[in-house]
């Protein structure tokens, strides 16, 4: 089985678009059904999350979801569309944890508060006692064969950890010792979290790169692949929301997040991507997201100086004025105190134009010159 | 009288080379931040490829003068020590019109030597978080600085600083001594 073609589709065709293709998704599950691998038992848990990462899985069609949970793994446990609650739900998680040492996935999605003990977000209840995400990542993860960051959240922390971050949520790779493989999206791509599973259900991880992305859906810019890039290169921008430009000017991220969003889309079969739907790009498979990008119709993040808030164009704006009044200033004082007139004087004794500049500088100074005119 | 060296050949040669690359990077760098309002190239394209060879050639020219630093240890009439700490109040009162005393130092006066020694120390700053731009390749720099957008605003940030430093540099080129500033194309006052 070709990894490459698993997630890129065929090479062969005249598009560049590099999707899932569902052939290629159905030979993972042909080779899962030749008994050459094993369905992996999946756990999705969700912590301090808004769903969205797997509402969104649940829009894939290539495979589709029911084909994903049915052929490609073993979904034992799914905080949001599982059929169990309570502690029949917890009992699963502990099943799982028990008798599938070292072969389960541990698929995370949300951010892990660690304020208050980690209060800040229940995953459920055991022994009445309440088992927050914290401990349930921590204990899980212990004998995950993959543990997997789902969403902006999990992989870097995301909204929740936004400032003020009260409950002082960080991402999943900050509480795990182990290798976390980072999906990250808000939301995610449903192909990314399959094409990254389906590296996974072979034993093999996806390369990566400093962030822990898989390098196939997060190796270039969002940029580098724009359908309106060529208006970037000939300086065609978009001066507000809604002109058909390139948007580079009124805040969009592109030319530093790292997603395959141009060429793969979004809304099931490829359909659209923000861009296209004239926004700009947020970044938000970045690591700084959410705090490092906003405001996010600015061309820059804000410079921020305590007690002090300002837009980088307004920085610029008085930083340079600041810079250009000591300058003048300075000069003024140069030529009122006489010492840009010694200045010449010293490096010019003998020539003629220079006593007659001298003069008119003296002149100058002591409003002759406006007085001799008259 | 005879002409005092106040720079030798291969300061001079460098200093010519970093110079332009530092303005041409510096416009191209503003165009590339803002187009509309530093509207001083023709496209976008154009202004990414003189932003990129500038680049090189600032690279290379301040290596070349890091080593040559080194190697000739003129290095010490840049860096400020303890001299330049000390007589630095009374630079700053001359400075600021507060004292006529007007001193004569070896070489650079104390600001001088800051603005020299903060360039030395801002373009590798500069190169450093350009290149965490330029190519995924140095994204272990934007990591460190906890991603893209903050390197971004850090290169912007100090390009700024970058900016007033060249203005200070050049107006006091200009107005403290029409010998200092012939120096650095004949090499002597």
């Amino acid at each position: 089985m070709d990894n490459d073609r698993i997630c890129h589709g065929n090479k062969n065709t005249n598009n560049h678009i590099t999707y899932l293709h569902k052939n290629n998704i159905n030979a993972v599950t042909q080779t899962l059904s030749a008994g050459r691998h094993k369905k992996p038992p999946v756990i999705w848990l969700g912590t301090n999350t808004c769903a969205g990462d797997m509402l969104s899985l649940l829009n894939t069609l290539d495979p589709t979801y029911q084909s994903f949970i049915s052929d490609m793994i073993d979904l034992r446990y799914d905080y949001l569309g599982g059929g169990s609650e309570g502690n029949s739900s917890m009992a699963i998680l502990e099943e799982t944890q028990r008798s599938c040492k070292g072969q389960y996935i541990l698929i995370v999605e949300g951010s892990i508060p660690l304020a208050s003990e980690g209060r800040y977000s229940i995953i459920g209840y055991r022994q009445g006692k309440p088992w927050t995400a914290l401990d349930a990542v921590r204990e899980l993860s212990v004998n995950a064969r993959y543990v997997v960051a789902a969403g902006t959240c999990a992989a870097f922390g995301g909204i929740y950890a936004a400032a003020p971050n009260l409950s002082q949520s960080v991402s999943l790779q900050a509480v795990l010792d182990r290798q976390v493989i980072n999906v990250p999206g808000c939301p995610i791509n449903p192909e990314w979290m399959v094409g990254t599973l389906a590296y996974l259900v072979k034993g093999e991880v996806p390369a990566l790169d400093n962030y822990q992305r898989p390098k196939l859906f997060f190796g270039n810019t969002v940029h580098d692949r724009c359908q309106r890039r060529s208006y970037f290169d000939n300086s065609l921008f978009a001066k507000t929301h809604g002109e058909p430009w390139c948007m580079y000017e009124i805040g969009c991220k592109g030319p530093s997040t790292y997603a395959d969003c141009p060429d793969r889309q979004w809304n099931g079969e490829h359909v659209n991507w923000p861009v296209k739907a004239n926004t700009p790009c947020i970044g938000c498979t970045s690591p700084e997201f959410i705090d490092g990008d906003v405001p996010f119709f600015e061309h820059s993040p804000d410079v921020k100086l305590p007690g002090i808030k300002l837009t980088a164009n307004r920085f610029g704006i008085f930083t340079g004025a600041a810079t250009a009044i000591g300058i003048g200033s300075h000069l003024a004082g140069s030529v009122l105190t006489g010492r840009l007139a010694q200045t010449i004087r010293d490096d010019f004794p003998r020539r003629k134009k220079t006593k007659a500049l001298l003069r008119a500088i003296k002149a100058m100074r002591l409003g002759k010159h406006k007085k001799g005119k008259k | 009288m005879k002409a005092k060296q106040r720079h030798t050949r291969t300061a001079i040669i460098l200093h010519w080379i970093y110079a332009p690359a530092v303005i041409t990077s510096i416009l191209s760098g503003f165009y590339i931040h803002n187009p509309s309002r530093f509207n001083v190239f023709h496209t976008m394209d154009s202004a990414k490829k003189v932003h990129a060879v500038s680049q090189y050639a600032l690279i290379f020219s301040f290596l070349a003068r890091i080593v040559y630093g080194f190697k000739d240890k003129n290095y010490r009439e840049i860096i400020p020590n303890r001299k330049t700490w000390l007589s630095f109040p009374g630079f700053l009162k001359y400075e600021f019109f507060l004292s006529n005393k007007k001193v004569t130092y070896p070489k650079y006066n104390p600001g001088q030597k800051l603005l020299i020694t903060n360039f030395a120390l801002v373009i590798p700053i500069q190169i450093i978080t350009g290149l965490a731009l330029y190519s995924k390749k140095f994204e272990g720099t934007a990591k460190a600085a906890g991603g893209l957008n903050p390197v971004r605003l850090s290169h912007y940030v100090l390009s700024l600083m970058l900016v007033y430093s060249v203005s200070g540099h050049l107006y006091f080129a200009f107005t403290h001594g029409f010998k200092k500033l012939k120096s650095i194309f004949t090499g002597y006052e």
